[in-house]
C-alpha cells in the first residue's frame, strides 16, 4: 500500500485487511473459547489460523514456544523476516509466538510486515496468555476439589489449601495475603506477631529461592531469614488465634481488594493514557465481574477517578454522577471510544451530561416505572484530543494560528480549511475505530454532533456555534465511511470557524486549547417514503419561563415539542412554531379555537431525506400527502380539522376534500404517559442534580429516547437577576410580586405607557382603535428591543377592545417587554390576557410578558413619574396627537438625567422591579446579556457610522440635487447588530433631483458594504443601505420619515455632504 | 366618569334613534326596539380540574322576536359585558331583518377566558349554561351559535345536553355544527358568494355587463376566495388581492393586470390567506405595498379583510373608475370615509347586506336540522342565491325610490321590517 494511491482504495484495502485479522481473532477466539479443548490443541488451531490474516498467506508461516515445546505450521522454516511475541502469564514470560516469511516480499513498517499485523500478533499472544492462565487455574481446581473431598470431616484448615493454591498460582498474591495476615494478627494483640513483625521485612519481590542465601547470617538480623519459617509461623498463630471462618473470609476480602488494585494505580495516575486505563478496565472487568464486592470507598474512588479522565474535573459533576455511574457502565463505555494512542482525552460536555442523566434514570426507575425503558441511542465517541491528533498526522499544525488572525481573514479563510480538513486523511487508529463503528451502527442515518471542552465552561451560547451534521448513512461501507469521514472533518473544521473564534475572542479564551470531542450517534427514526424522521422530538425545561395563564406555575415546567428532528424545538424559530405544552398542566392549552391552533401549529418538519441523503425541512402538508398515516404514531401526532372541528383521527379516517391533517399532539398529551413521563424526568433529574435542568428527547413513536440533559441555568437566558433593595421609590417605575418569569431585558430607554383609566374613559370606539394604530407607528419608530409597552388589560383584545388597546403581533413586535396593568375597577381587578393573543410569536421573538397589579399590597407603581414626565408622543405621531392625553412616551435619559430603565426580574422569590439606573458599565455582564438577546459587538455601529460619514462625504449635492443626508435607527443609536442596516434619509430637491441615478449610485455603495459587512460578520444581505427619499414638502408635513428630521427624540443625525464644510 | 365611558349598547341606540326618527317611529316602537325584550342573567357553577369550584357568569339576551325565534351567538369573553351583548343582540334583529328571514335578534356570552381553561372545564361551563337556559331556549324560541372563542365542539356539547334535558333530539337548537352533525353545506362558500351575488343585481341595475368589469380585493381569506371564485365565474377579471404576509408582519397586494389566477394562487397560498412572495413574483405578479389594493384602477372595490380598511387618510386614493365598494369584511369604512364616498356618489352595497350570506346560510342549517333533511350544496347556494338577491332588491328599490345612501336603505328597511312585525302583533 503505497501513499500515492488514492484514499478510497487504500481503505478498501485496508478495510480487507481489517476483515481478515477478523476471521483470524474469531477463529482463535472460538477455538480457546471451548471448554474441552486441551493446551496442545489450543496452540494448533492458532498457529494454523495466522497465516490466513498475514498479507502474503502463501509465503506465511508461524510457531509457538510453551516452555520447552515447540509447535508450528507445516513446512516450517526459520527465515530472517520474522516477528515475535511473547507470551506472559502472571508477569512471567513463558513463550513466544512468531511469524515468518519464507521469501523477501516488499517493504512495509516492521520489515515487510505491518504495524497492524505486529499489534494482531500482540493480541493473539495476549489473548494466549490468558487462556494458559485459564488451563492452569483450572487444574488447581480441580487439585482443590480433590484436596477439599480428602479432609471431608475435619472441615479445619480449609483455608490452608485456599492459601496453598494460591502459592503456587499467584506468589506476589500469597506475600500480600501473608502481610496483611501478619498486620490482623498484630491488632488482635498477638505478641508473637508483633515479634514478627518487628524483626521482619522481607522485600515485596522476595521469592521462595531467595530464601536460602541468608542462611548462615545471625537469627537476630531484622531480615527475613527463612521465608517458609516466616510463612508457616503467621499460619500457625494464625491457626491458634483466629477462627477458621473468619480466616477464609478475611482471604477472600483480601483476594478481591487485590484485583482492582492494578485498576486503582492505573487509574489515580495521571500519566496513564486512556489506552492503559480501557486495558485496565477490561481486564477488571473479565476478572472481577459484579459478583465480587470492593468496599464502598474504593469503588468510589474508581468511580471518581474515572469520571475525571473520561468527562470533566467539574466538582459538581462529579459529586452527583459518583453515586450513580457503576463500574461496568464505564467498561461499556469504552467499548464506544474512539481515540489516539496515548490519548488523553475526555468526551466533552454533552457526552458527560447524557451519560449521567441515563444512569440516574436507570436507577431511580427501580423505584418509578415511569422510568423504565427510556432509552439512549447508540453512540460512539471520539475523544476530545481526536482533532489534534488528527491535524498534527495531516501537518495541519499551523492552522492553529487561525484564530489569532483578523475575523475578516478567517472568514475569506474558512471555506479553505474546511476543503484542506475534508481532503487530510484520517489516521489509521482512528479510521479503524470509524470502520469498527459504522459496522456497530449499521445502515442507520447518523448525526455526528461535537462536544466540546468549553462548553462545559461557557454554557449554551457556546455549544450553537459548533456544527452538527446529519448523514443519510447510506451505500456501500466504503461509501458510508468515506461520508462519515467527511462529515467529522467539516466538524473539526468548525472549531476554526470565525464565529466561535470572534465569541472567544470577545470573551478572552483565545488561548484556550480547545478541543472537541465528536458523538457519532444513530439518528432515532422509521423510514418514511423516501424519508427518514423520528415521529416527534423536543425539549423539555423543569423552569416554566413562558407562561400563558396565571394558573400555570414555574414548576410546572415547559416542553418544546415538534414533528420530525427535534433541530427545529431547540432553536426559536422565525417562521413556524413548535407545540409547546406544560407538564405539569397538560389540560391548560395555550391555542383553544381552530383558527389559533392552525395558525401555531408546526407548518414544517425537519427529515433526512435517504434519496438525496440530505437532511431537509419540508411542508408537513407535502410528506402527509405523500405518506399519510404511515407517519409513525400517526395518531398521536395528528388531529383531524374537518369542517370547523378538530378531533382525534379514527383508526379508518373517511377523508374528504375537506380534511386536513394538523399536527397537535393531542394524541401524546390525552392518550398516552408521555407528558407525565416527561414530568418524571425532569422532577427526578432535577432534585438528582439539584438545579433546574432542561433535556432534548425524540421518539420513533414507540420507545422514548434521551438526547441531552444540563442544568437550565447553562443558558444564562434564564437566571433569575439580583432585585435591589432599598431603592428611593423615585428611582423605581413599578415592582411586581406575582407571576415572574425570568429572562434577560435589554436595557430600556424610551416607556411607552397607555393610562388604563384614560383609555377606558376615550367615548368613541374608533378613538380606541386610533391608540392601536398609535402603538403601531410608535412599534416602528422607537430603538428596536429598547422600549417597553405598557398598557391596561389586555394587549391584542380583539372582539371587546375596551379590555385593551387592539394591536396585533406586527404593532408590538420591536418592544423589548410587554407589561399588562391590572388596575382594581371598584371592587375587582380585571383579568390579564397573559399575552395569549400572540403568546407564541412572543416566545419565539424571546419578548418577555410582565403583569402589574398597582394596586396589590406592597407594591409600587410610580403614577407620578409617568404623568409628570414630558410626553413626547405627539411629537412622534402627530397624526394621532389628539390622543396625547391617553399615550404617554416617555425618554428615560431625558427625564432622569442620562439614566436608563432596568427591568430586573426574578422568578425564585416571584419579584421583579424597574427602576432607573446609570446605563451598564460593566462591559462583560453588558455583553453577556446582549450576547442571548442579540449578538452584537459595540464595533458594528461604529463601523456603520464611519461608512455613511464616508458616503456622505463622497456624495455630491449639487450633481444628484440633494439637499442633506441624515443617519438613524440602530446605526445613529449605537445599537447594530452584526445584520443590521445602515438607514439614511435623504434629503432631496425635488426639481433638481434624478431620482434614478442616486438610487443607482446609492446600490453600489449598498452592495460593497454589504460584502464589506459579510467578510466582518458573515451575514448576508441584498444590500446594507436602507435609503429613505424625502422632499421639502415631506419635512414640513412631517411625513413618516421626514418626521424623523429634528424629532424630539431619536432624531436624525445629519452628515456632511461632499464639498460642505458644514 | 361612568357615563364618559365607551358604551357599545348606547351607541346602537343611537344607531337605532337616528333611523327611528327617518322612519318617524312612534314612542312605543321606539322603546320596544331600544331595549331587548328578555334578558337572562345567571351563575354556572363549575367543578375544576383540580377539585375546586368556581362560578361563572352567564348572560342571553332575547332583543326581539317578533319575526321569529332569537338567532345569535354566544361569546366566552374574560370580560364580557351585558351592554355589549345588547347591542349585539340588536345588531341580529337588524341583520336578519335585512336579508328578511324569519328570525329575531340575540346573543350570549359567559365570562371567562378558554385560554386559562381546559376542554373539560369548558365543557361544564357550556352543559352549565344550557342547564339554566333549557326552558328559555330551543329551535322554536332562541338558537344560539358560535362566536368569540366558541367554536362547533362548544355547540355540540350545549346541543347534547339541551337534548338531555328534552328527552328528544333537536338539531335545530344550534347552528354552527360540522357537517354530519347537522351542519349545512355551502357554509364555506356562503358569504363570499353572497358578496357577489349582490354586486351581480348591482351591475346589473347600473347596466353594466360582469364581463366588462375589473375588481381590486382587499384579503384573501375563506371569503374574498370564494368571491374571487363567483366573480370571475361571472366574467368579471381580478387584477390584484392584498393578503397579510406572517413572515413580514405586514400585508402586500399582488397585482397582475391581465388577471389573477384564483387556483393559481391557492396554490402557494398557507391557511389563511397569506401568499408566499418569492412564488408569486415568480408567477409574474407584482408584489406591491399592502395599501395598494384601494389605488388601482378598477369598476368594483372588495375589502374582504378588516375594520376600518377604507379611512379618511386613504380614501381619496380611490380611482375615478371605482363604481361600485361592496362590503365583504365587518366595518371597513370608518365614518368618515363613507361620508366622502357619499359624496362622490360611488355605489356601496353596506357590510350587514353584502355579508349577509352567512346568517342566511346559518338559518338554511336550522331549516334542514328542524324537518331533518339535508339539501346538497348546490340546493343550499341556489337558496342563497335567492334570498341575497331578494334582500339585495328591496335595498335599492328603497334606495332608489327615497333617494336614500345604500347604507341607510339597508337600516331603514330592516328596522321597519320589525317594527311592522311588532305592529301586526299588536305589541305596540
Amino acid at each position: 500500500m503505497t501513499r500515492e494511491q488514492k484514499p478510497i482504495d487504500n481503505l478498501v484495502l485496508e478495510l480487507q485487511e481489517r476483515a481478515k485479522e477478523l476471521n483470524c481473532l474469531y477463529t482463535i477466539e472460538d477455538s480457546l473459547n471451548r471448554s474441552d479443548i486441551s493446551l496442545r490443541q489450543a496452540f494448533h488451531t492458532v498457529i494454523n489460523a495466522i497465516p490466513q490474516a498475514w498479507q502474503f498467506p502463501n509465503v506465511c508461516k508461524a510457531k509457538l514456544i510453551y516452555g520447552d515445546i515447540f509447535y508450528q505450521t507445516s513446512d516450517f522454516e526459520e527465515t530472517k523476516w520474522q516477528i515475535t511475541s511473547d507470551i506472559v502469564v502472571q508477569e512471567q514470560k513463558v513463550g513466544s509466538i512468531s511469524v515468518f516469511y519464507l521469501e523477501d516480499m516488499p517493504q512495509a513498517h516492521i520489515g515487510p510486515f505491518l504495524k497492524e499485523e505486529k499489534k494482531l500478533l500482540d493480541t493473539i499472544a495476549e489473548r494466549l496468555g490468558h487462556f494458559i492462565l485459564h488451563q492452569k487455574l483450572k487444574t488447581v481446581f480441580n487439585e482443590f476439589k480433590v484436596a477439599r473431598e480428602s479432609v471431608q470431616g475435619k472441615s479445619k484448615g480449609e483455608w490452608r489449601i485456599v492459601l496453598d493454591m494460591i502459592r503456587k498460582t499467584d506468589p506476589n498474591l500469597f506475600i500480600s495475603l501473608m502481610r496483611k495476615m501478619l498486620h490482623l494478627l498484630c491488632w488482635k494483640g498477638v505478641e508473637e506477631a508483633e515479634m514478627l513483625m518487628k524483626h521482619t521485612s522481607i522485600a515485596r519481590r522476595a521469592g521462595e529461592e531467595d530464601s536460602t542465601e541468608d542462611e548462615n547470617k545471625p537469627l537476630k538480623v531484622k531480615k527475613i531469614v527463612n521465608y517458609d519459617q516466616y510463612v508457616e509461623t503467621i499460619q500457625r498463630l494464625a491457626d491458634e488465634n483466629l477462627p477458621d471462618d473468619v480466616i477464609l473470609s478475611r482471604i477472600q476480602k483480601w483476594i478481591q481488594e487485590d484485583k482492582s488494585s492494578s485498576l486503582i494505580k492505573v487509574v489515580e495516575s495521571q500519566d496513564t493514557s486512556l489506552t492503559e486505563i480501557a486495558d485496565a478496565i477490561r481486564k477488571y472487568y473479565h476478572m472481577a465481574p459484579e459478583k465480587f464486592e470492593l468496599p464502598p470507598s474504593t469503588i468510589k474512588g474508581l468511580r471518581v477517578s474515572l469520571l475525571r479522565r473520561f468527562f470533566t474535573e467539574q466538582l459538581e459533576y462529579i459529586s452527583i454522577a459518583k453515586e450513580y455511574v457503576k463500574l461496568t457502565d464505564f467498561y461499556k463505555l469504552i467499548d464506544k471510544m474512539i481515540f489516539p494512542p496515548g490519548s488523553h482525552g475526555k468526551l466533552g460536555g454533552k457526552s458527560a451530561g447524557i451519560f449521567l442523566a441515563y444512569h440516574i434514570l436507570q436507577k431511580e426507575s427501580e423505584q418509578i416505572e415511569l422510568l423504565r425503558d427510556i432509552k439512549t441511542p447508540k453512540t460512539w465517541f471520539i475523544t476530545s484530543d481526536g482533532v489534534l491528533y488528527f491535524m498534527q498526522y495531516n501537518n495541519l499544525e499551523e492552522v492553529f494560528e487561525q484564530k489569532y488572525k483578523e475575523v475578516d481573514e478567517i472568514r475569506i479563510e474558512y471555506p479553505h480549511i474546511v476543503q484542506l480538513f475534508k481532503n487530510s486523511e484520517f489516521p489509521p487508529d482512528i479510521l479503524k475505530g470509524l470502520s469498527v463503528a459504522l459496522d456497530d451502527l449499521g445502515e442507520n442515518p447518523l448525526v455526528v454532533r461535537s462536544s466540546s471542552l468549553l462548553e462545559d465552561q461557557m454554557g449554551a451560547a457556546f455549544s450553537g456555534k459548533y456544527k452538527s451534521l446529519f448523514l443519510a448513512n447510506q451505500g456501500t461501507k466504503p461509501q458510508r465511511l468515506s461520508a462519515l469521514m467527511d462529515a467529522i472533518a467539516e466538524v473539526y473544521a468548525s472549531t476554526f470557524s470565525p464565529d466561535p473564534i470572534e465569541y472567544r475572542a470577545e470573551r478572552g479564551l483565545l488561548d484556550f486549547h480547545e478541543e472537541m470531542g465528536v458523538m457519532i450517534q444513530e439518528v432515532v427514526g422509521e423510514k418514511v417514503g423516501d424519508y427518514f424522521l423520528p415521529a416527534f422530538a423536543g425539549v423539555a425545561f423543569s423552569n416554566n419561563e413562558f407562561r400563558w395563564s396565571p394558573r400555570i406555575k414555574r414548576e410546572d415546567g415547559l416542553v418544546r415539542i415538534v414533528a420530525g428532528l427535534g433541530t427545529r424545538a431547540v432553536d426559536r424559530l422565525s417562521d413556524d412554531y413548535p407545540v409547546l405544552v406544560s407538564p405539569g398542566q397538560p389540560k391548560l392549552k395555550i391555542n383553544i379555537s381552530p383558527d389559533e391552533l392552525i395558525r401555531y401549529s408546526p407548518k414544517k418538519i425537519d427529515v433526512i431525506n435517504l434519496k438525496t441523503n440530505e437532511f431537509e425541512s419540508i411542508p408537513i402538508s407535502k410528506l402527509i400527502k405523500e405518506c399519510g398515516n404511515k407517519y409513525p404514531a400517526f395518531e398521536n401526532v395528528f388531529s383531524v380539522m374537518q369542517g370547523n372541528m378538530i378531533r382525534q383521527p379514527l383508526k379508518y379516517e373517511i377523508e374528504d376534500s375537506n380534511t386536513e391533517y394538523i399536527v397537535t399532539f393531542d394524541g401524546l398529551i390525552n392518550k398516552t404517559d408521555f407528558l407525565k413521563k416527561v414530568d418524571a424526568i425532569l422532577k427526578i433529574l432535577q432534585s438528582k442534580m439539584k438545579t433546574p435542568i432542561d433535556i432534548e428527547f425524540v421518539s420513533n413513536g414507540v420507545d422514548f429516547y434521551l438526547l441531552q440533559c444540563r442544568p437550565q441555568s447553562f443558558h444564562g437566558e434564564t437566571t433569575a437577576d439580583n432585585i435591589p433593595r432599598d431603592l428611593p421609590s423615585e428611582r423605581v417605575l413599578f415592582t411586581a410580586n406575582r407571576h415572574i418569569s425570568n429572562g434577560k431585558v435589554p436595557e430600556i430607554t424610551h416607556v411607552v405607557y397607555v393610562d388604563p383609566q384614560k383609555y377606558t374613559e376615550l367615548s368613541d370606539r374608533n378613538k380606541m382603535l386610533a391608540v392601536g394604530r398609535a402603538v403601531g407607528k410608535l412599534n416602528k419608530l422607537l430603538p428596536k428591543r429598547k422600549f417597553i409597552l405598557m398598557g391596561p388589560g389586555r394587549w391584542g383584545s380583539r372582539g371587546d377592545i375596551k379590555l385593551g388597546v387592539s394591536v396585533t403581533y406586527s404593532d408590538i413586535n420591536n418592544t423589548a417587554m410587554l407589561i399588562e396593568v391590572a388596575r382594581k375597577k371598584g371592587n375587582y381587578v380585571p383579568d390579564l390576557s397573559f399575552g395569549t393573543h400572540f403568546f407564541q410569536d412572543l416566545v419565539e421573538a424571546n419578548i418577555r410578558y410582565l403583569p402589574l397589579y398597582p394596586d396589590d399590597n406592597g407594591v409600587l407603581f410610580n403614577d407620578t413619574f409617568l404623568s409628570k414626565s414630558n410626553n413626547i408622543y405627539p411629537q412622534l405621531v402627530p397624526e394621532y396627537d389628539y390622543l396625547d392625553d391617553t399615550v404617554m412616551v416617555i425618554d428615560v435619559s431625558e427625564m432622569t438625567g442620562g439614566n436608563i430603565l432596568k427591568v430586573a426580574v426574578n422568578a425564585e422569590i416571584d419579584e421583579a422591579i424597574g427602576f432607573f439606573t446609570q446605563p451598564s458599565s460593566d462591559v462583560q455582564s453588558e455583553r453577556e446579556v446582549k450576547g442571548i438577546v442579540e449578538h452584537q459587538t459595540s464595533d458594528h455601529w461604529r463601523w456603520r457610522m464611519k461608512m455613511a460619514e464616508k458616503i456622505a462625504s463622497e456624495l455630491d449635492g449639487d450633481k444628484f440635487g440633494v439637499k442633506g443626508i441624515y443617519v438613524f435607527g440602530s446605526t445613529k443609536n449605537a445599537v447594530s447588530g452584526p445584520g443590521s442596516d445602515i438607514d439614511l434619509i435623504v434629503h432631496i430637491e425635488k426639481n433638481k433631483c434624478n431620482i434614478d441615478l442616486l438610487k443607482s449610485w446609492f446600490d453600489g455603495w449598498s452592495l460593497c458594504l454589504s460584502e464589506m459587512n459579510y467578510l466582518r460578520t458573515g451575514y448576508k444581505s441584498e444590500g446594507l443601505l436602507d435609503i429613505h427619499l424625502v422632499t421639502d414638502e415631506d419635512i414640513k408635513n412631517r411625513n413618516s420619515y421626514a418626521s424623523k428630521i429634528g424629532a424630539v427624540t431619536d432624531a436624525a443625525r445629519p452628515l456632511r455632504l461632499k464639498g460642505k464644510t458644514d | 366618569m361612568a357615563s364618559k365611558e365607551f358604551n357599545p349598547f348606547e351607541m346602537a341606540q343611537a344607531q337605532f334613534d337616528k333611523v327611528a326618527e327617518i322612519l318617524n317611529l312612534e314612542e312605543a316602537t321606539r322603546h320596544l326596539l331600544r331595549n331587548p325584550l328578555r334578558e337572562y342573567h345567571f351563575s354556572i357553577p363549575v367543578k375544576m380540574d383540580d377539585g375546586t369550584t368556581k362560578v361563572f357568569r352567564g348572560f342571553r339576551v332575547q332583543h326581539n322576536d317578533s319575526r321569529g325565534p332569537c338567532k345569535g351567538g354566544i361569546r366566552f369573553h374574560p370580560q364580557e359585558t351585558v351592554d355589549t351583548v345588547r347591542a349585539l343582540a340588536m345588531w341580529m334583529t337588524w341583520k336578519c331583518a335585512v336579508v328578511n328571514i324569519p328570525l329575531g335578534g340575540g346573543k350570549g356570552g359567559v365570562i371567562c377566558d378558554p385560554h386559562h381553561l381546559s376542554m373539560q372545564e369548558q365543557e361544564h361551563i357550556c352543559r352549565g349554561f344550557v342547564r339554566q337556559l333549557a326552558k328559555n331556549v330551543g329551535p322554536l324560541n332562541d338558537v344560539p351559535a358560535p362566536d368569540v372563542m366558541t367554536n362547533a365542539q362548544h355547540m355540540l356539547w350545549m346541543l347534547d345536553e339541551f337534548e338531555a334535558i328534552s328527552g328528544a333530539k333537536y338539531p335545530g337548537f344550534i347552528t354552527g355544527k360540522p357537517v354530519g352533525m347537522g351542519g349545512s353545506l355551502g357554509r364555506t362558500e356562503a358569504t363570499g358568494y353572497g358578496v357577489i351575488f349582490t354586486v351581480r343585481e348591482a351591475l346589473k341595475e347600473l347596466g353594466i355587463r360582469p364581463e366588462d368589469t375589473t375588481a381590486a380585493i382587499q384579503g384573501f381569506g375563506n371569503v374574498a376566495q370564494y368571491a374571487i371564485e363567483l366573480y370571475v365565474k361571472l366574467g368579471g377579471k381580478v387584477i390584484c388581492v392584498s393578503s397579510w404576509d406572517q413572515g413580514d408582519q405586514c400585508s402586500y397586494t399582488f397585482r397582475r393586470k391581465t388577471g389573477i389566477d384564483l387556483h393559481e394562487l391557492l396554490k402557494i397560498t398557507d391557511k389563511f390567506g397569506g401568499i408566499d412572495k418569492v412564488k408569486a413574483k415568480e408567477l409574474g405578479y407584482e408584489v406591491l405595498d399592502g395599501e395598494a389594493w384601494i389605488e388601482q384602477d378598477v369598476d368594483i372595490l372588495l375589502p374582504c379583510a378588516l375594520e376600518n380598511q377604507v379611512r379618511g387618510d386613504n380614501v381619496n386614493k380611490i380611482s375615478k373608475r371605482v363604481k361600485i365598494i361592496a362590503e365583504g369584511a365587518n366595518g371597513p369604512t370608518t365614518p368618515e370615509a363613507d361620508k366622502v364616498i357619499h359624496e362622490r356618489g360611488i355605489f356601496v352595497i353596506p357590510d350587514f347586506l353584502a355579508n349577509a350570506g352567512g346568517v342566511t346560510c346559518s338559518y338554511f342549517e336550522q331549516v334542514q336540522c328542524n324537518m331533518n333533511y339535508y339539501w346538497e350544496r348546490d340546493e343550499v347556494l341556489s337558496k342563497l342565491d335567492v334570498k341575497m338577491t331578494s334582500a339585495y332588491l328591496a335595498v335599492s328599490e328603497l334606495a332608489r325610490k327615497r333617494n336614500l345612501y345604500m347604507r341607510d336603505a339597508a337600516y331603514v328597511i330592516s328596522v321597519s321590517r320589525v317594527a311592522q312585525a311588532c305592529k301586526d302583533r299588536g305589541w305596540v
